[in-house]
């Protein structure tokens, strides 16, 4: 296969980023990180609204409607990492990520099993009412979330004949 | 005995991105495209902190299509999953048929959670970096740096047309902040101990 190589010139921004004035990178992160603390409470509200559509995501009636409402749950999943990962609420990304993973690996010819995502959501839940400090209960929701995600993840060995 | 003094510097960029050091994005003409308003108000604001002002905030792929095929722009940081038009699609279009310079613009991508079926796109979408979540402000920095000093040719290969993929490291080095490679280490590590902790069993 023919390659054409395209040599580019100094991109506008590859000048720019080094002319006169500007700030210092310890001045630019902190004001982002100011600016992005001042979106806490809006983010909080984002998280809750998103556990509260992946509860209400219906459990697909046939194998025709499970792709859209794996969808569906699949987005919500991801808009909580959305809202939360800038907050370094770490275990409420790894715990969306997890269903996350869980859903792109769906099988599309037979029935998902939706308590999967059930669980997902109570425990998203839990983890939003559980204070920051109770890290080990915290530990805890994510340790049975990540069983979960073991037992539907991995593929088991095949049985060998005996 | 002196008193050692070592600057911090930030990982992934090493000396171009001391605390100390200036840089200025004030005239970057920039897009950000996100289907989330709230997703898209965080990227602003964050770029705000940078000195950039956001000139474009689009919802849709489809609206920045529009502004794209006309209005020079120096930077885009697009989500990648978006419905009907996604992030991978738009940054395809955007190197196959805009003219430049826009179609050699500086494009990262976010990723809140990486597809398994998306990583082939990803990587051959032509985009300069895939950032994935957790976000931080000092990620989204390091990546608009080094986009900003990327001096990578464009390549032109079959469907292909963006940044030179066979280079090899030299993205940001530092720290692994890449959540499905962190994800993926662990795993590989879990497995790694299950099947040791299975021949340890076996030998007694």
């Amino acid at each position: 296969m023919s390659v054409i190589t395209h040599a580019r010139g100094k991109s506008r921004l590859a000048a720019m980023i080094d002319s006169a004035g500007g700030v210092s990178v310890g001045v630019a992160l902190a004001q982002a990180r100011e600016n992005i603390e001042a979106m806490r409470a809006q983010a909080m509200a984002v998280v809750d609204a998103q556990i509260v559509l992946l509860e209400a995501v219906p459990k697909p009636a046939s194998i025709e409607e499970q792709p859209g409402r794996i969808g569906e749950a699949y987005r919500a999943a991801n808009g909580v990492i959305d809202a939360a990962s800038p907050f370094e609420l770490l275990d409420l990304c790894r715990a969306a990520a997890g269903l996350c993973d869980i859903l792109d690996n769906a099988p599309s010819d037979r029935p998902f099993d939706w308590r999967i995502v059930t669980v997902h959501a109570r425990a998203l839940k839990l983890l939003q009412t559980l204070p920051l400090e109770q890290a080990d209960s915290r530990a805890a929701v994510l340790d049975s979330l990540r069983e979960v995600v073991e037992r539907k993840s991995i593929p088991k060995p095949p049985v060998p004949d005996r | 005995m002196g008193v050692q003094f070592r600057e911090r510097t930030l990982s992934g960029v090493g000396e171009a991105l001391r605390e100390s050091s200036v840089i200025n994005l004030t005239g970057a003409v920039t897009m950000v495209i996100d289907d989330s308003p709230f997703g898209l108000d965080l990227t602003c604001s964050a770029l705000r902190g940078f000195g950039i002002r956001v000139r474009y905030s689009c919802h849709s792929a489809a609206a920045a299509m529009e502004i794209l095929a006309d209005q020079p722009i120096d930077l885009i940081v697009v989500d990648c999953e978006m419905p009907t038009v996604d992030g991978y699609e738009l940054v395809r279009w955007l190197r196959r048929s805009v003219k430049p310079p826009n179609a050699m613009t500086p494009v990262i991508m976010t990723a809140a959670h990486m597809r398994r079926s998306k990583m082939l796109e990803a990587r051959d979408c032509g985009a300069n970096f895939v950032v994935t979540k957790p976000f931080s402000a000092t990620t989204l920095l390091e990546r608009i740096v080094w986009v900003a000093r990327d001096t990578r040719p464009f390549l032109e290969v079959g469907d292909y047309f963006g940044p030179d993929r066979r280079v090899r490291d030299t993205g940001p080095k530092g720290e692994e902040r890449r959540a499905a490679a962190i994800r993926q280490a662990a795993f590989v590590a879990e497995q790694a101990r299950a099947a040791a902790a299975e021949a340890a069993e076996e030998l007694q």
